[in-house]
């Protein structure tokens, strides 16, 4: 008797919290919302991929960066420096 | 708040002025350009397809074109062709990335860029993006590109075609972008490169310099644009071409209730045992115009080749949304313009190198459309599509002729083309390319004059598609002989459970699955002049299981109680001449309730063999008298007793 499948585990991406500091230096209007409410995490869209801080409650974007051509992708040539 | 472009004043509201502010060009101009990239793009693609020797091109329109504006517009891509939207919507990316990764400063008149790193640009190794940059005056105004599947780029298996690859080494040449032409002449390294590597190469090459003619065919439809509307205008309609789709994508966003909708789809299994499921999961989060689509929580890579990039998850979602939400209006890069996609690293829909190899994308890429499907059913009602086959359950066979040639199919002798799903519009088509290809099928002419195959087979499977007011398109069966031996690869990943989901009250297609009959101690076709059974279960006793849930006794499909059988149990078949493979794809998914269709609706699908008379009373309540064999024609529907057992359905609680 053999156990059935299993299914692989899941992956997730990493919410970071922001500060109110950091919010007032990137010049985001919070509207009143606690700096809790704000997550910062990087996501895929028309453009390519960005960091952005959302409020969570809303799903308001109230900052955008560029991020890196390839997001969370890391190629196998990555690092080598060739000279 | 952070400007975002979100709230600007709709197109169709814009006085003139502001129109021409906006897009440097009046309306008429926009529209004239907006259509005129659509017609280089597919006058690009239409010749390639006229002109092209690989049967991948030739035969499976394996190849898309698009156009993307310059570095200092981050790369708007304003246009794709009508052929493979599985590239289409990764050339977004893959022209970026190429371009900034090589520098943009650095290309000149007269090259060619090329690409096919699925991590960098999507897809699979074998299909090579070659982009070319567009000048005006010195200037680099715009980027044509088109990608296609080359028959080979080399790895452990010809043509490529295997979910049993363990890593990127095993997958083919990997190409960073690099130039394939320069100066209008053909870098020899960069040819040298990939024909030292890859096999077939008296078709590529061909191949590669219609390519290269096609490209130059766009660069001077293009060239021809600049000249009489000028260049402000031409990049202004570029702006205009993807604000359309992204001004539609987010009123069709904002008309969804807000809310959080969740789904999920799996992959039976990889390539190197049957003990791991993978699941894509999918948390949609709309508020207002925007949507936030997360596939957190999906399964880790897989660790053979099923795996996709995460360019094609972006493309799945792109389509999926398209489906469901605005199906009107273009697709290209701005339909994304209010979508952001929340993606891990190393899942199975966004697998990373050397571990995580891509080359059966779309086996992921279609669990993530349906993972989206099934999240937002309930949020768009009668809008809903049914699940297609799900699978390509892609079948490649090589081997060599008498003679010493070497052959080989691709995609052309499995379960490579099937049913759609129901929509509110009436009942799905049975047979062609699933939800993200636009492919052609090839012909069974071609097969038979090319290759040493017999198509015996290519027919519907009664009772097999989804009921619903609106039917699902039936399974297709496919029975390939080989006439000499051969090897092949078989992929059908998904037939555990049906892809075809039922949606809005429809039901599920039925699943899939995949035999081989060895003529020796089998059923040998040649000998018997017969063709091997469909439904006789008794048929399928000498047969030899690649994938299915399945009888373990008769080994006929039984998908209450069967077992699974797990396709990778043989990553190489041998066979014998005269071997036959037989392909099930998954049926689609019905819409609506099968109880409320037509009596003659169903009728018709009884003489037409889509449904057994059996199916019709038990699973639409119709009574059909007559022999839809011996007399079609002479069908009825006996009302009384129709009305009778829907009735006693009703009373039961079914109907």
């Amino acid at each position: 008797m053999t156990d059935g499948p299993s299914v692989a585990p899941g992956l997730s991406v990493e919410r970071e919290d922001v500060s109110e500091d950091e919010l007032r230096e990137l010049g985001v209007d919070t509207s009143g919302a606690p700096a809790s409410d704000f997550k910062r995490y990087p996501v895929l869209s028309e453009g390519g991929w960005y960091i952005v801080i959302k409020n969570q409650k809303t799903m308001e974007t109230v900052h955008r960066k560029k991020w890196t051509l390839l997001g969370p992708i890391k190629l196998v040539t990555d690092g080598l420096h060739i000279a | 708040m952070t400007d975002l472009g979100v709230g600007k004043t709709p197109i169709k509201e814009l006085t003139d002025a502001e129109f021409e502010a906006r897009y440097n060009c009046d309306r008429y101009t926009a529209t004239v350009l907006s259509n005129r990239m659509r017609y280089i793009v597919e006058h690009m693609c239409t010749n390639l397809l006229h002109h092209a020797f690989s049967l991948i091109l030739r035969d499976w329109y394996d190849f898309a074109a698009t156009i993307s504006g310059p570095a200092s517009m981050n790369y708007p891509m304003s246009t794709v062709s009508n052929s493979l939207v599985l590239f289409s919507g990764a050339m977004e990316h893959a022209v970026r990335n190429a371009v900034e990764e090589y520098g943009p400063e650095n290309l000149k008149p007269g090259d060619v860029l090329m690409v096919n790193d699925p991590y960098r640009a999507g897809n699979h190794v074998n299909d090579i993006c070659f982009i070319r940059p567009v000048f005006h005056d010195d200037q680099l105004v715009t980027f044509v590109a088109l990608r296609a599947h080359q028959l080979d780029m080399g790895g452990i298996v010809p043509a490529g075609f295997s979910a049993t690859k363990k890593d990127v080494y095993e997958t083919g040449l990997v190409i960073p972008p690099m130039l394939a032409y320069e100066n209008d002449q053909p870098v020899q390294h960069s040819f040298h490169l990939i024909f030292n590597n890859a096999r077939y190469c008296a078709l590529l090459l061909p191949d590669m310099i219609t390519i290269y003619q096609n490209l130059l065919l766009g660069e001077r439809l293009m060239k021809e644009s600049f000249e009489r509307y000028g260049v402000d205008a031409w990049l202004g309609a570029i702006n205009y071409s993807v604000d359309v789709p992204a001004e539609s994508m987010a009123a069709a966003i904002k008309a969804l209730p807000d809310g959080v909708y969740e789904g999920s789809d799996l992959v039976d299994a990889d390539g190197i045992d049957d003990t791991l499921e993978y699941e894509i999961k999918v948390k949609i989060t709309k508020a207002g115009e925007r949507l936030e689509v997360d596939f957190s929580g999906t399964s880790q890579q897989a660790r053979t080749s099923i795996n996709a990039g995460v360019f094609d998850t972006l493309t799945a979602t792109g389509v999926a949304l398209k489906y469901v939400l605005d199906p009107k209006t273009a697709f290209n890069s701005g339909a994304y313009r209010n979508v952001d996609v929340v993606l891990p690293g190393g899942t199975i829909c966004s697998a990373t190198p050397p571990d995580g190899p891509v080359f059966l994308y779309w086996e992921a890429a279609q669990p993530v459309l349906l993972a989206i499907f099934k999240a937002l059913e309930p949020a768009v009602g009668e809008n809903a599509v049914g699940g297609d086959y799900g699978s390509l359950s892609i079948h490649n066979g090589h081997g060599v002729l008498p003679d010493g040639t070497p052959w080989v199919t691709v995609a052309q002798c499995g379960g490579e083309h099937g049913p759609w799903g129901a929509t509110k519009s009436g009942d799905a088509d049975s047979y062609g390319g699933f939800y993200m290809a636009n492919n052609l099928d090839p012909a069974t002419e071609a097969i038979e004059s090319e290759l040493p195959i017999v198509v015996l087979r290519k027919e519907y499977v009664p009772d097999t598609a989804g009921v619903g007011y609106n039917r699902g398109g039936a399974s297709v069966l496919r029975d390939s002989m080989y006439l000499t031996e051969a090897h092949h690869t078989s992929s059908p990943v998904h037939t555990k459970r049906s892809s075809g989901a039922g949606v809005h009250g429809g039901k599920d297609g039925r699943n899939g699955a995949t035999w081989l009959f060895s003529a020796e101690g089998g059923f040998d076709v040649a000998q018997r002049k017969d063709l091997i059974p469909v439904l006789d279960p008794e048929a399928y006793r000498q047969s030899t299981p690649v994938s299915g849930m399945l009888d373990p006794d008769t080994k006929a499909i039984d998908v209450e109680k069967g077992e699974y059988f797990w396709f990778g149990a043989n990553p190489l078949w041998h066979t014998k001449s005269n071997d036959v493979f037989r392909y099930i794809t998954c049926g689609g998914g019905g819409w609506g309730n099968p109880y409320t269709r037509e009596p003659e609706r169903v009728l018709r699908d009884v003489r037409d063999e889509y449904v057994s008379i059996e199916a019709a009373a038990r699973d639409f309540g119709v009574i059909i008298t007559g022999d839809p064999q011996k007399d079609p024609e002479g069908l009825s529907i006996d009302e009384a007793a129709t009305d009778a057992r829907r009735a006693e359905l009703r009373n039961a609680g079914m109907a």
